[in-house]
C-alpha cells in the first residue's frame, strides 16, 4: 500500500503525509478539552480538585472503553449499536456467576467473554450472513437485552461485597491528600495504550484502515477481511463487556435493563473525535478525547448547576458543532 | 372471491374467538422490579377471576424503556385491533396516550389508568387507579424537612432533587409535591434538579458531582427506584452516609438495604402490587360484568424508616 492512498471521501488515509496536520488537529481538539477544563474550573465550585478530576475520569472511563471498541468497527467502515445490551448482559452474568459462588475474578473474566461471544455473534452475522453491521447489531440489540431480562426475571440482584472491588477501589491511596486513582481510571489508561499500539503498529491496525477505506482493494491485495471484520466486533465487545462489569461492580448489582443508549454516547465520542462514519479514519487517541470532551461538559454543566434542559442542548450542540468542524477542515 | 370471503369471515371468528376473553394490561416497561410486582398483582387477580371466567386471560405487555412511548401507543392500538375486553394501562406521556385510550374508548373497549396521570377528557378511561403521587411527594418532604431540622437545628439549607424522567405524570406529582411543600413549609432551597433517565449509573455520576459541587448540601431526595439506589450508592461511596439526610423513592432489596445501614433515612413505598391486582380486577368490572366502577382509586404508599421496615405493614408493600 502507498503512502499517499485516499479513501473515496478524500481522506487521507496512512499516517505519512498527513502527519503534521493530524497532529495540528490533535493539538486544536486537545486545546478544547484545555479550554473548557479552564472554564468549569473557574464557574463551578470544586471543578478543579485533585478529587473531582479523579471522579471526573471514572465516570467517564465507561464511555471511553466503549468508544476505542466501536472505533474499531466504524473503522471498519461499520458500526456496532448492541454494545449498551452488551454491557447489561455481561454485567448481568458476572454479578450472577459471583452470586452462585464463583471465585470473584473469575466472574468478571465470564463476564467479558460473554462479551466476546456477542462480538463473535455480531462478525458472523456480518460477514457470513452478509447483513449491513447496522442491523446485524440492531438485531443483536434486542436479542442481547432480551436475553439479560430473561436470565434475571428483569431483577436487579445484589452482588456479593468483593464484587465491587473493581469499580470502586483505588490505588495509591494516601489517606486524605490524595484520594487514590480508581481502578476503572488505570482500566482504561492501559486499554487506550494497547489498543492504540494495536491500530498503529501491528497488522490487524493497518488491515482494519484498509477496509475500510477500500474494502475491494483490500481484498485483492490479499487481506483476510471476513477475519479482521470479526476481530473488530469482537474487540468492540469484549470492551463493551468489560464496561458491562465495571458498572456492574460499580454498582455491586446486576442492572438488566441499564445502559440503554450507552452506544449512542461511545458512537458520539469517536466521531467527535474525528473518527469517519465512511470508514478508514480514525484514532484511539482522537475517541479518548471525544469522549472526555463530553465527560468534562456533562460534569462539568452539573456541578456549575446549569438547568438539565440546556444540558442536553449543549451537548448535542457540541456534538454537531465538532463534527461540521471536522468536514469544513477536510474540504 | 367467496373463498376469500370466507377465509376473512373464518379468521375474524378465530381473532373474535382467541382474544374475546382477554384483558391486556400495559405497562411503561416490563424491565424493572416495580413493574414486576405489578405483573404478579394482575395474575394474582386473575387466578381470582378465573372462578367467574374461566377463559379470561391476561396479558402483560410494555416497550423496551420507560422514554419510549411510540412503542407504547403501538402495543395499545395492537390491543385494540384484536378486540380485547379491557385495557389496563400505565402511559408513560401525559398526553401522548390521549388519542389511543380515545380509540380504545370508541372501540368500546374500557381503559383503566393506572400509576400515571393521562391528560384529555376522563370521560375517555373508566377509572384511574395510582399512588397519589403529590401526597406521596408531599410526605417525603415532610420528613426531610423534619430530619433535617433534627439534625441542624434549623429547617434552612441547600437541598437537591434527584429525579428520573422529565415531564411524566408521575413525575410531575412526586416532583411537583415535594417542591411545593418545601417552598410552603420550610426556608430549604433546592439548588439543583437532576434527571437520571431512570438509570442507575447516570443517576450515580449525577449524584456524585452534585455533592461535589455543594459541599454544605443537607439534604437529597431521589424520586424513583434506580435514581434512588444510584443516589444512595454515590452518598455511600462519598463517606457522607447519615452525614446528608436523604430520602428515597420505593422499595426494592437494594434499598431497603440502604435504609437499614442509615445511608437512606426515609423511603416511600407504592404499592405497585395494589396497582396490578385492582386494575385488573376493575378492568374485569367494567368489561365482563359491566358494572360501574369508582372514577379515582389510591392505591396508597407508605413511609418506611429503620424503624418500621421489620414491622408487618412495611413487609406488604416491600419487594
Amino acid at each position: 500500500m502507498s503512502d499517499t492512498h485516499k479513501d473515496p471521501q478524500g481522506h487521507e488515509m496512512l499516517a505519512a503525509p498527513g502527519r503534521s496536520r493530524m497532529a495540528l488537529d490533535r493539538f486544536i481538539t486537545f486545546g478544547a478539552v484545555v479550554v473548557m477544563f479552564a472554564v468549569f474550573s473557574i464557574t463551578a465550585k470544586n471543578f478543579f480538585t485533585m478529587r473531582n478530576v479523579l471522579s471526573l475520569a471514572l465516570q467517564t472511563s465507561t464511555t471511553t472503553l466503549m468508544g476505542i471498541g466501536v472505533t474499531f468497527t466504524i473503522i471498519t467502515a461499520g458500526i456496532d449499536l448492541s454494545i449498551g445490551s452488551v454491557v447489561a448482559l455481561t454485567g448481568t452474568v458476572a454479578v450472577m456467576a459471583a452470586i452462585a459462588g464463583v471465585p470473584i475474578w473469575i466472574s468478571w473474566l465470564i463476564g467479558v467473554l460473554v462479551g466476546v461471544v456477542c462480538g463473535l455473534t455480531n462478525g458472523l452475522l456480518i460477514t457470513r450472513l452478509k447483513l449491513p453491521p447496522f442491523i446485524a447489531t440492531l438485531g443483536m440489540t434486542f436479542v442481547v437485552r432480551g436475553v439479560a431480562l430473561t436470565i434475571t426475571n428483569a431483577n436487579a440482584w445484589p452482588a456479593p461485597d468483593r464484587f465491587g472491588a473493581l469499580g470502586n477501589n483505588t490505588i495509591f491511596r494516601t489517606g486524605n491528600q490524595f484520594p487514590g486513582i480508581p481502578y476503572p481510571v488505570l482500566v482504561m489508561i492501559a486499554v487506550a495504550f494497547l489498543f492504540h499500539f494495536v491500530l498503529k503498529k501491528t497488522r490487524i491496525g493497518r488491515y482494519t484502515y484498509a477496509i475500510g477505506s477500500n474494502e475491494e482493494a483490500a481484498r485483492l491485495s490479499g487481506i483476510k477481511v471476513n477475519r479482521i471484520k470479526i476481530i473488530s466486533y469482537v474487540i468492540c465487545a469484549a470492551l463493551a463487556g468489560l464496561v458491562g462489569i465495571i458498572l456492574a461492580s460499580r454498582m455491586v448489582t446486576s442492572q438488566p435493563n441499564s445502559a440503554i443508549g450507552y452506544e449512542l454516547n461511545a458512537i458520539a465520542s469517536a466521531v467527535i473525535g474525528g473518527t469517519s462514519l465512511m470508514g478508514g479514519v480514525g484514532t484511539v487517541g482522537g475517541t479518548v478525547i471525544g469522549s472526555f470532551i463530553i465527560g468534562i461538559l456533562t460534569v462539568g454543566l452539573t456541578m456549575q448547576g446549569t438547568n438539565y434542559f440546556m444540558q442536553q442542548i449543549v451537548i448535542g450542540l457540541v456534538v454537531i458543532g465538532a463534527v461540521a468542524f471536522d468536514q469544513l477542515r477536510n474540504k | 372471491m367467496k373463498k376469500l370471503l370466507l377465509v376473512l369471515v373464518a379468521l375474524a371468528f378465530i381473532a373474535g374467538f382467541v382474544s374475546a376473553q382477554e384483558i391486556a394490561v400495559i405497562v411503561k416497561t416490563g424491565n424493572s422490579s416495580f413493574w414486576q410486582n405489578v405483573q404478579t398483582g394482575c395474575f394474582d387477580a386473575q387466578k381470582e377471576l378465573k372462578a367467574k371466567t374461566p377463559k379470561l386471560s391476561v396479558t402483560f405487555l410494555g416497550p423496551q424503556s420507560e422514554s419510549n412511548v411510540a412503542e407504547e401507543i403501538n402495543i395499545v392500538e395492537s390491543a385494540i385491533d384484536r378486540g380485547v375486553k379491557a385495557i389496563v394501562l400505565a402511559p408513560s406521556d401525559v398526553t401522548a396516550l390521549v388519542p389511543a385510550v380515545k380509540k380504545a374508548k370508541d372501540a368500546g373497549i374500557p381503559v383503566v389508568i393506572i400509576d400515571s396521570l393521562l391528560t384529555g377528557p376522563t370521560g375517555n378511561y373508566v377509572s384511574f387507579l395510582a399512588t397519589d403521587n403529590d401526597a406521596a411527594g408531599r410526605a417525603c418532604a415532610k420528613e426531610l424537612i423534619a430530619r433535617v431540622k433534627a439534625a441542624t437545628g434549623s429547617d434552612s439549607g441547600k437541598i437537591a432533587v434527584m429525579s428520573y424522567v422529565a415531564g411524566v405524570g408521575s413525575e410531575i406529582g412526586r416532583v411537583g409535591g415535594f417542591k411545593d411543600y418545601i417552598a410552603k413549609h420550610s426556608h430549604l432551597q433546592v439548588v439543583t434538579t437532576q434527571y437520571s433517565n431512570a438509570d442507575m449509573p447516570t443517576a450515580l455520576n449525577q449524584t456524585t458531582n452534585v455533592l461535589a459541587s455543594n459541599p454544605d448540601l443537607v439534604g437529597i431526595f431521589g424520586a424513583n427506584e434506580p435514581t434512588a439506589v444510584g443516589m444512595a450508592r454515590a452518598i455511600a461511596q462519598a463517606g457522607l452516609s447519615g452525614k446528608i439526610v436523604a430520602i428515597g423513592f420505593d422499595g426494592n432489596a437494594a434499598l431497603q438495604n440502604f435504609v437499614k445501614d442509615g445511608t437512606l433515612q426515609a423511603i416511600a413505598v407504592q404499592s405497585s402490587y395494589n396497582m396490578g391486582f385492582l386494575g385488573v380486577k376493575t378492568a374485569y368490572d367494567a368489561g365482563f360484568a359491566k358494572k360501574s366502577v369508582p372514577a379515582k382509586v389510591d392505591t396508597g404508599f407508605i413511609i418506611v424508616t429503620k424503624d418500621n421496615i421489620d414491622t408487618p405493614a412495611a413487609k406488604n408493600v416491600l419487594y
